[in-house]
C-alpha cells in the first residue's frame, strides 16, 4: 500500500508500491500523449520555437479542452487568438511537470523539493482532470458517486476500475497538498 | 509592473456623481480586467487554496475565503489588473489546472469577492 505524502525533516516524502508506480507512470504517459503538440507540415519553425502557433484550433477532445481551457468565456474568437500565442508553451509547461513526476517514480520512496512537489501536484491534478472527463464527472453529485467506489474487489468493469484509480489519485494529491501547505506554513 | 497609473475620469476631483467607491478607485486606478476562477467538481479545495497562497502570495485566510467563494458561488474574481497582467495569471492558473478566464470589469456585475474588486 502507498503511504500518504508527509512533510518532515527530509522535506516532502511519499512511498508507492511498484504496481502503483506503474499505474501512475502509464496515466502520466497518457496525459503527455494528449498534450503533445501536433507537428504539422509547413509550420514556421521560428514561430514554433518562440511558442507561437497560428494554426491552432480549439481542442475537440473534452478532456484536452479542460486542460487547455478557453481564456474568455463565450468568446471563441478572442480565446483562439490567445491560444495562438500561449497554447504551445502551456502544453510544454504541463508536459514538463508530468515528465518530472514520472522521473521521480523510479524509486520506491519519493522525496520532493518544493519545486518537485509543485510539479507533482500539477501533474496529479491534470491526471485527475482527464480521468474525471472519462468518468463523466460533471458536478459535485457525480464526484460523490464516484467517491463511494473504494473497494478494489468491486472493480468489475472499466468504469469502476477508472473510479478506483481516480479515487487513488485524489487521495494521493490530497495528502501531497496537505504536506505542501504544512511546508509553506513552516517556511512563513 | 507595467500598469498605467493615469487616473480615469472617475478619480478626478469635482466629477463625483455619487459613486460610493471613489476611495477604492483612487487606490486602484485603471485596472479594468478581472481574473475569474470557476468551480469544478474535480479540483481539491486544499489545492485551490494552495495555488492562491503560493502563486498570489495570499494569506491562508484570504485564500480560503476566495476558494470557498469559488466552491459556493461557482466563481470568484481572485485578482484584477491590466489585460496583459490577468492574461498572464490565467495561463499560470491553467498551468496549475485551475479553470480561469479573463473578463473586462463591468460596473453592473457586482459579483466580486473583494471589496476593491467592485469597481463602479
Amino acid at each position: 500500500m502507498a503511504k500518504a505524502f508527509k512533510y518532515g525533516l527530509k522535506g516532502i516524502t511519499g512511498f508507492l508500491e511498484p504496481t502503483e508506480r506503474e499505474l501512475l507512470r502509464s496515466l502520466i504517459a497518457d496525459v503527455i500523449s494528449m498534450l503533445q503538440p501536433e507537428e504539422r507540415e509547413g509550420q514556421d519553425p521560428l514561430a514554433a520555437l518562440i511558442g507561437l502557433d497560428m494554426d491552432v484550433v480549439e481542442p475537440t477532445d473534452r478532456a484536452v479542452r479542460r486542460l487547455l481551457p478557453n481564456v474568455v468565456k463565450d468568446d471563441g474568437a478572442a480565446s483562439l487568438e490567445f491560444r495562438q500565442l500561449t497554447e504551445r508553451s502551456l502544453r510544454e509547461t504541463k508536459i514538463g511537470a508530468l515528465r518530472a513526476a514520472a522521473l521521480d517514480l523510479d524509486k520506491d520512496e519519493i522525496v520532493l523539493t518544493t519545486e518537485g512537489a509543485k510539479h507533482w501536484s500539477a501533474a496529479l491534478n491534470d491526471v485527475r482532470l482527464v480521468l474525471a472527463e472519462r468518468l463523466d464527472i460533471r458536478d459535485e453529485q457525480d464526484a460523490e458517486h464516484v467517491h463511494l467506489m473504494q473497494d478494489w474487489s468491486q472493480a468489475e468493469d472499466v468504469e469502476s476500475y477508472l473510479a478506483l484509480v481516480y479515487n487513488f489519485t485524489t487521495w494521493l494529491q490530497e495528502s501531497l497538498v496537505q504536506a505542501m501547505l504544512q511546508s509553506m506554513e513552516t517556511r512563513r | 509592473m507595467t500598469i498605467s497609473v493615469a487616473p480615469g475620469p472617475d478619480t478626478q476631483e469635482g466629477t463625483r456623481t455619487g459613486t460610493a467607491e471613489s476611495t477604492d478607485t483612487l487606490a486602484a486606478p485603471d485596472i479594468p480586467w478581472n481574473l475569474v476562477i470557476w468551480n469544478d467538481p474535480v479540483n481539491l479545495m486544499s489545492y485551490v487554496s494552495y495555488v492562491f497562497q503560493s502563486y498570489f502570495g495570499y494569506s491562508e485566510t484570504k485564500a480560503n475565503k476566495l476558494m470557498m467563494e469559488v466552491h459556493k458561488k461557482g466563481r470568484s474574481i481572485v485578482t484584477h489588473g491590466s489585460k496583459e497582467q490577468v492574461e498572464r495569471h490565467a495561463v499560470a492558473m491553467h498551468g496549475f489546472g485551475l479553470w480561469a478566464t479573463v473578463e473586462k470589469a463591468s460596473g453592473t456585475s457586482g459579483n466580486s469577492g473583494q471589496g476593491k474588486g467592485k469597481r463602479g
